[in-house]
């Protein structure tokens, strides 16, 4: 097998329980995403506009709609005769099975994998993470400091600090000081859970860790702090463009809204740097007699003879005569009844709103309701009113 | 059973009547229904059905179709064994080549009909539209032990769809007529062939390459065994501007659409990756059909959009086809229009066409 310089392992096994029903039978890579993406098509499409042409993706929670989701690798142009994409579930061995204990235990366990590439660089990315990076850069600026680790850094708001691992960094770039989720911050830099490692760095660290009894085995809580206790070479890689985690369904909502905007920063409708997806084939959606479409997006496969304002619509969505749908997300095959109203809310995939069912309110005191997939909301009378 | 099937698909002829829409495409490679080509239709038909092995015969202009087919990968057709053949087709510095299943085409492609194991060949014109199971056409085909059976739908308009005709018998072909008038069994461009058949008969006809198989079945009728298969579903005649544009607006009916595009059987065709489309505060859309990628902010009535295609501002849009990349400036109108692909209209510009007659506008103009 031909060296690689570069091999990115992507960590998709997270359930992202605060995503509560959108993540209840998928892990959270696998959230639809602004109509007909899914969450991990945006780290995926980084890779290969990047020209990172071997991924392998560390899956534990839920992995069934992810396999299938990635399957040969094909939509993100990743049927690598000389590498590819690889789905990396946890494995048993002769001492038994045993589950990733941990974002690094999901790496040390794959050891093998990455050595028969036997890369000069390992680029370690989240599948749950929605941006645009050229990671080339990040590796140039990794050459030139001759750095053993370069973390990617961005620039938070001081009150959120405390909710990501903040770094400090000299006049050079040179990290000397990295808190997980501080008390009281002393920095607004906050790492993207984005790390470039020289392969040998990072399996010696992996090997170190390993055994320690009192190690979480994560990256940011433990394998950065010791490599910077060990006095290596750690870098940023300032970034800033859009990134978003989108941790909670709040912040699901809010991302997917921010869509519609004119001036919105995350830019997926430009051309530049393609967003692959593995996308059925669905004819053009079809807009009624009836139909009204205010400020929203409108996937293939759709129908709409409804009302549909300020909302994202996905794949195969029927909205039908007489339904309105407001500032709301519809995922792939929802079903929106006639005469149906939905308001603030995120309707799962194949979710069905019954016919003249309300679900949601304009409140905007009022919390997001979430219908998950597959549920039926029925018309119910004290929603309307009455 | 469908193991037993090889397919062949003629692209090699074109029809004047489209004008500039086929000066650098064959008809195959025609956009149709905001995100296909016509040559989509009996593609996916084949391999729908099974057949795995499949040879396309190339027209005159053929970066089109092969820039849209590729290795025929979104047919599941890059295999190890069999898949997607790329068969040329024989050129003789006439584009416009009438002739559907020309036997010199075949004759060039021998090889592939040599090779193949398979006992049967599904020969399609490239063309018509419609979205059909197919194996009960085989079924039927091996278990009445036809020589040929000929794939046709019954229609009330003949004189509407010049074409080939059958005259049948109960279910046996006695003739074939070119023109016809009210009730009439259509033709669909569609046939299977015992496959040593199809050899001799490029064994008896060689001398001949300029003939079509339409007129050597014809031939050869009194000793053959060739008999029809009606088809009761949608067929999509696209003869004509005319045509196109009714067959693109008969995929506004919701009956048409589900048939062709939301049965078990899927159409399949080559994925761009296209953000949704995207809808600004003042629009007015109804009836119409919207791809990826579009940006819509002006009003759109009974017309299909394709990918990426803008509408600016206070832009009106009617009974219009708006091929891929078409911009349409604010405050401009369009009425029975067919826009190729990267068309600008500017602000300020009212085209209108006929509703019997749409005004094509060719590729890549700036008006």
């Amino acid at each position: 097998m031909s060296k690689k310089e570069i091999l990115a392992m992507l960590l998709a096994g997270g359930q992202g329980s605060r995503l509560g029903a959108l993540t209840q039978k998928i892990a959270k890579p696998a959230v639809s995403f602004g109509g007909k993406y899914r969450i991990i098509d945006f780290s995926l499409s980084n890779c290969v506009n990047s020209g990172i042409d071997t991924v392998g993706v560390l899956t534990q929670y839920r992995p069934l709609m992810l396999n299938s989701y990635i399957g040969t690798g094909a939509p993100w142009d990743l049927d690598e005769s000389e590498g590819g994409v690889f789905v990396l579930p946890p494995y048993a061995t002769q001492d038994g099975g045993e589950w990733y204990n941990g974002t690094a235990d999901a790496v040390y366990k794959n050891i093998d994998f990455i050595d028969s590439y036997n890369p000069e660089y390992v680029l370690i990315i989240s599948g749950d993470h929605l941006y645009k990076m050229d990671y080339n850069a990040m590796l140039e600026e990794h050459k030139q400091n001759n750095a053993e680790l370069t973390v990617s850094v961005i620039q938070v708001p001081w009150d959120e600090a405390n909710r990501f691992g903040i770094i400090t960094a000299d006049d050079g770039g040179r990290i000397v000081k990295f808190t997980e989720k501080p008390a009281e911050p002393d920095s607004n830099l906050a790492s993207m859970g984005i790390y470039i490692f020289n392969w040998s760095t990072l399996k010696q660290a992996l090997l170190e860790d390993a055994p320690l009894a009192d190690s979480e085995h994560d990256f940011g809580k433990n394998l950065i702090p010791m490599l910077l206790a060990q006095g290596k070479r750690l870098f940023v890689h300032a970034f800033a463009g859009y990134w978003k985690d989108v941790g909670t369904i709040d912040s699901y909502y809010q991302t997917s809204m921010e869509l519609l905007r004119e001036d919105s920063e995350f830019d997926i409708l430009s051309g530049d740097q393609r967003i692959f997806s593995n996308s059925n084939i669905y004819p053009p959606h079809y807009t009624g007699e009836n139909a009204v479409i205010e400020n929203s997006l409108i996937c293939n496969g759709s129908t709409v003879l409804g009302e549909v304002h300020n909302s994202i619509v996905s794949s195969e969505v029927y909205v039908g005569p007489g339904a309105k749908v407001y500032a709301s997300i519809l995922l792939p095959g929802a079903h929106v009844e006639s005469g149906a109203r939905v308001m603030r809310a995120i309707v799962g995939e194949k979710a069905v709103i019954e016919m003249n069912a309300y679900f949601g309110s304009l409140d905007e005191d009022e919390p997001i309701k979430v219908a998950g997939d597959g549920e039926h909301i029925i018309d119910d009378l004290w929603s309307r009113g009455y | 059973m469908s193991n037993k099937i090889l397919g062949l698909i003629s692209c090699n002829y074109n029809n004047e009547a489209f004008g500039s829409l086929t000066d650098e495409r064959g008809l195959a490679s025609l956009p149709f229904g905001g995100r296909y080509r016509l040559l989509d239709f009996p593609l996916s038909n084949m391999v729908n059905a099974g057949i795995r092995t499949i040879g396309i015969i190339t027209p005159y202009h053929y970066r089109a179709i092969m820039d849209h087919v590729g290795n025929g990968k979104e047919w599941s057709l890059d295999r190890k064994s069999g898949g997607m053949f790329i068969l040329p087709g024989s050129i003789y510095g006439l584009k416009n080549m009438r002739s559907t299943f020309l036997l010199r085409d075949i004759i060039q492609n021998r090889a592939f009909l040599d090779r193949a194991k398979e006992d049967y060949v599904l020969v399609s014109g490239s063309h018509k539209i419609f979205n059909m199971d197919l194996r009960p056409l085989f079924k039927q085909h091996i278990s009445a032990g036809n020589d040929i059976t000929m794939l046709y739908k019954p229609i009330t308009d003949a004189e509407n769809h010049p074409g080939t005709y059958l005259q049948l018998d109960g279910d046996k072909l006695v003739g074939l007529k070119s023109d016809e008038v009210g009730h009439a069994n259509c033709f669909m461009d569609c046939f299977i062939i015992n496959r040593d058949l199809l050899l001799k008969f490029i064994d008896w006809y060689k001398a001949l390459g300029y003939i079509d198989l339409l007129d050597i079945v014809a031939d050869s009728l009194p000793n053959l065994n060739v008999a029809g298969y009606a088809f009761g579903g949608y067929l999509g005649q696209v003869d004509n501007i005319r045509d196109y544009m009714k067959c693109s607006q008969d995929l506004l009916q919701e009956p048409v659409r589900r048939e062709l595009f939301m049965s078990e059987n899927k159409i399949y065709t080559k994925i761009q990756d296209n953000p949704p489309a995207k809808y600004g505060t003042h629009t007015s859309v109804k009836n119409s059909l919207f791809s990826t990628g579009c940006i819509i902010n002006g009003t759109v009535e009974n017309s299909i959009l394709f990918r990426g295609v803008k509408v600016g501002e206070g832009a009106v849009i009617k009974n219009c086809v708006l091929m891929q990349k078409t911009v349409v400036e604010p405050g401009a109108v369009l009425e029975n229009i067919i826009c190729d692909k990267h068309v600008v209209i500017s602000g300020g510009n009212k085209l209108f066409g006929a509703a019997n007659k749409p005004l094509v506008i060719s590729k890549g103009k700036n008006i």
